[in-house]
């Protein structure tokens, strides 16, 4: 019994090893278009992109981007957006966001939207572009079950890509000033025989991380890593 | 084990009512009465996805939280009519009376992405205080999310309540604009403007009553 208790612990550990080593490759790149920075009290908010236009960007990849951007002691300060989204609707929905920077003014004259932008200290408003999805896979993987026992024979492998773009217009100017974007790829793989080692490709997550990096080092005009 | 593939599977989806945020535009200046279908109290729409499982959607009372908030945001003054009611009878300048003419969805593996989505068709009846039709609006609202690890009923869920918002969003910027329902403060409608039946049109504009004494 305590000898099947450590063969089990033992595979939890080279399962939690194994399952952080897969292979991700990344490319961050942003475009400025003007000068940027953000004085104390000022805030973002980060939006996603109407999916009338056809953009399908996770919500807990909004969520992810938001929590990296507010980490650490150098974090910015987030308004969460549907608590934006609220506070001004209805001209922050899907149907009736701004797509382009030169409806802003527009939006700015309309009764209470510039004072609950104010209230809110927003200086940046990012819109976030693109999505996460599995472009190939293969192999064969089967798992069986009997009296004796059970357990997993095969190969599988999946590969997903990441690509997003933020679009960073400030609220100062009403003007873009410039895009940022993260591409990233990942392959996972699940070789098993008894039992399956899964060796997944954090795709996403490291496209969040790496935006979010790149968001920060933006907006407060660091010299990105 | 084959009758229990020929039955299939079957999803039910229980809705709480979404809350609509206070719009940022001024109320218009009337008194309205709001009448509202028996089922937007209990609204159940029930589907079966061809090849796939049977879909049973409870928007319980949403439909009738969605208009009793939306309007009381947008209308200085908003009743809401029951059966036993007499508009007639009471201090209104106008009578709004809602529907819904569609309610569809389509799951993940209907359009082969990981979202759902949901789309609603309203329609607004508006009568002048004499009780005669005095425009009708067809209200098409849409709304998508996609599926997380909480399970496809909360995706499917957020995708109506985005729907709804989508409709209020709609009727906050073109109620008026649409239906002409301002033109009915504090005077009775002599002439009715023409009524839009165009079912699949979005947003159709009527013309409105000219009235010259205005």
């Amino acid at each position: 019994m305590i000898q099947a208790n450590r063969l089990v612990k033992t595979l939890m550990v080279v399962v939690a090893t194994a399952s952080s080593t897969a292979c991700v490759t990344s490319t961050v790149q942003d475009a400025r278009q003007g000068l940027t920075g953000i004085n104390e009290g000022e805030s973002v908010v980060i939006m996603a992109k109407s999916y009338h236009l056809g953009n399908e960007t996770e919500a807990k990849y909004i969520t992810c981007i938001e929590d990296n951007l507010a980490r650490g002691s150098k974090g910015l300060r987030v308004i969460p957006h549907a608590e934006f989204v609220d506070s001004l609707f209805p001209w922050f929905e899907p149907r009736t966001a701004p797509a382009e920077t030169k409806n802003l003014a527009k939006l700015m004259e309309r009764p209470g939207v510039a004072e609950k932008i104010a209230q809110q200290g927003i200086r940046y408003i990012i819109w976030l572009d693109g999505d996460t999805e599995k472009v190939a896979g293969g192999g064969s993987l089967s798992c069986a079950a009997g009296p004796g026992g059970g357990g997993c024979f095969g190969f599988a492998w999946w590969q997903k890509d990441a690509d997003y773009d933020a679009s960073v217009w400030d609220l100062e100017g009403l003007e873009s000033a410039g895009t940022v974007s993260a591409d990233v790829s990942g392959t996972s793989f699940m070789p098993a025989l008894v039992i399956p080692l899964p060796f997944i490709a954090r795709t996403q997550a490291k496209a969040c991380k790496s935006l979010a990096n790149q968001l920060h080092a933006f907006i407060v005009q660091e010299e990105s890593a | 084990m084959l009758a229990g593939l020929a039955a299939g599977c079957s999803s039910s989806v229980a809705f709480q009512a979404p809350t609509i945020p206070t719009p940022l535009v001024e109320k218009i200046p009337m008194s309205v009465g709001l009448r509202m279908p028996g089922n937007f109290e209990h609204f159940i729409h029930q589907e079966l996805v061809f090849g796939r499982e049977e879909w049973s959607i409870d928007l319980g009372r949403s439909n009738a939280a969605l208009f009793e908030q939306l309007f009381s945001h947008m209308f200085a003054g908003v009743k809401v009519l029951s059966e036993n009611d007499d508009p007639n009878l009471l201090p209104l300048d106008a009578l709004i009376e809602t529907s819904i003419d569609a309610f569809e969805f389509s799951t993940p593996d209907q359009s082969n992405t990981e979202a759902f989505a949901v789309w609603i068709r309203y329609r607004l009846k508006v009568y002048d205080r004499e009780g005669k039709l005095f425009s009708e609006w067809p209200v098409s609202a849409y709304g998508k999310s996609q599926t997380t690890t909480m399970g496809k009923s909360q995706a499917l869920q957020r995708a109506a309540v985005l729907a709804m918002r989508d409709a209020a969003a709609l009727m906050v910027m073109k109620l008026d604009e649409e239906t002409q329902i301002s033109t009915l403060i504090n005077k009775p409608a002599t002439q009715p403007a023409p009524v839009s039946n165009e079912n699949d049109v979005q947003t159709t504009a009527l013309e409105g009553p000219t009235d010259d004494s205005s």
